[in-house]
């Protein structure tokens, strides 16, 4: 279907998440890389962090300057899947078709024990001390 | 030396092994090209097994099962998808659409339009002021230039003056000339042809190599009397 709107020249960037942290501690740096770069590779730009490790509150932290987001969208750089799921939950882009697929798939499971609760509106403090 | 080999290659596999384990420091043996992978403590990169490497023997004979959507999860899954790219593509638009306002809009952005308006100002006030000094130049040769022009052609016109002055005298000397000739007129057209008649005239002449000159039929020197001989002088 012919579309009016054009499309961008692709750059070859992606905004992506690059792992940081250590063992058992993941962390991570949301970064435009060119999307032929690794990890290691050569970073263009940090656009935010994400901290995948729930904190006291039991909340995972993420820091994103939507400024230079919304600018590296508009270049043309690609968003990996991740990045695409956590703009989308924050409200900047439409919420990614992952996000609602799982969350229907989750929903339709018979209830499993986890480790943590899934958290439901205010997210109360936990009760264990080494999280 | 069977023995030996066996031996080689269950060190191989062990070696292999560790390789797996710690890919980050196997760039020689996996032929990794990126630098990069050169071994650091903490985060290790997840490198591919080897090309060509059996499948793991407990995975042997696992047929994974397939797993199959219903018809209908399938349709929503791509609406879902296709409203996605097509909302991305309009945000996209947008975002570019917007970043281009920025850098007309920013304080960087104000100040170079500042500049380049300041600039052409002074240009073209530079360009006004060569405009004047230019007409007044041109003025000045035109007036020269329309002086001499003026000269010329008033000299010109005398010239011709002069020559049609000239012309006419020539004429009018000619018509004279032309009068005096006198011309066989109808009236003595008779006496002409008479007198014509009675005066024959022989063009005729021959040259010996002597030099003597020999008027009409008269060809020989004894004939000619001595005081009445014609003779063409040497060069």
């Amino acid at each position: 279907m012919a579309s009016a709107i054009p499309t961008l020249s692709k750059i070859g960037k992606s905004i992506r998440l690059n792992k940081h942290g250590c063992v058992n501690r993941p962390f991570y740096h949301i970064v435009v890389q060119k999307t032929r770069d690794n990890f290691d590779g050569p970073v263009i730009e940090q656009v935010g962090s994400y901290d995948a490790m729930p904190n006291s509150q039991n909340e995972k932290l993420v820091a994103v300057n939507f400024e230079r987001v919304q600018y590296w969208i508009g270049q043309g750089a690609e968003l990996s899947g991740p990045v695409a799921q956590l703009l989308g939950l924050s409200g900047f882009l439409p919420i990614h078709p992952t996000t609602v697929i799982q969350s229907w798939r989750n929903r339709r499971e018979p209830p499993r024990e986890r480790k943590l609760q899934p958290i439901k509106g205010v997210a109360p403090p936990l009760d264990n001390p080494k999280i | 030396m069977p023995r030996t080999a066996g031996v080689n290659s269950s060190a191989l596999f062990v070696l292999y092994s560790y390789f797996i384990m710690f890919a980050r420091s196997s760039n020689r043996i996996f032929n990794v090209i990126n630098t990069s992978y050169i071994p650091s403590r903490g985060a290790r990169a997840w490198v591919r097994k080897p090309l060509g490497s059996p499948m793991a023997k407990s995975k042997l004979f696992r047929i994974p099962p397939k797993k199959i959507l219903p018809a209908d999860e399938k349709a929503e899954i791509k609406r879902l998808y296709d409203n996605y790219f097509h909302h991305m593509k309009s945000l996209r638009q947008y975002f570019f659409e917007q970043s281009l306002k920025q850098a007309e809009s920013g304080e960087v952005a104000q100040m170079k339009h500042k500049l380049e308006d300041e600039e052409h100002m002074k240009l073209m006030e530079e360009n006004c002021l060569e405009n004047e000094k230019t007409a007044k130049l041109r003025e000045e040769r035109l007036k020269v230039q329309a002086e001499k022009t003026r000269a010329s052609v008033l000299a010109s016109l005398i010239m011709k003056e002069e020559e049609s002055r000239l012309h006419e005298i020539q004429i009018e000397a000619f018509l004279e000339q032309q009068k005096a000739t006198p011309f066989i007129q109808t009236e003595n057209i008779e006496k002409a042809i008479e007198e014509a008649l009675a005066n024959p005239f022989d063009p005729n002449f021959a040259i010996d190599l002597d030099g003597y000159v020999y008027r009409r039929r008269e060809t020989s020197i004894g004939k000619i009397p001595e005081e009445a001989r014609e003779r063409m002088s040497s060069i």
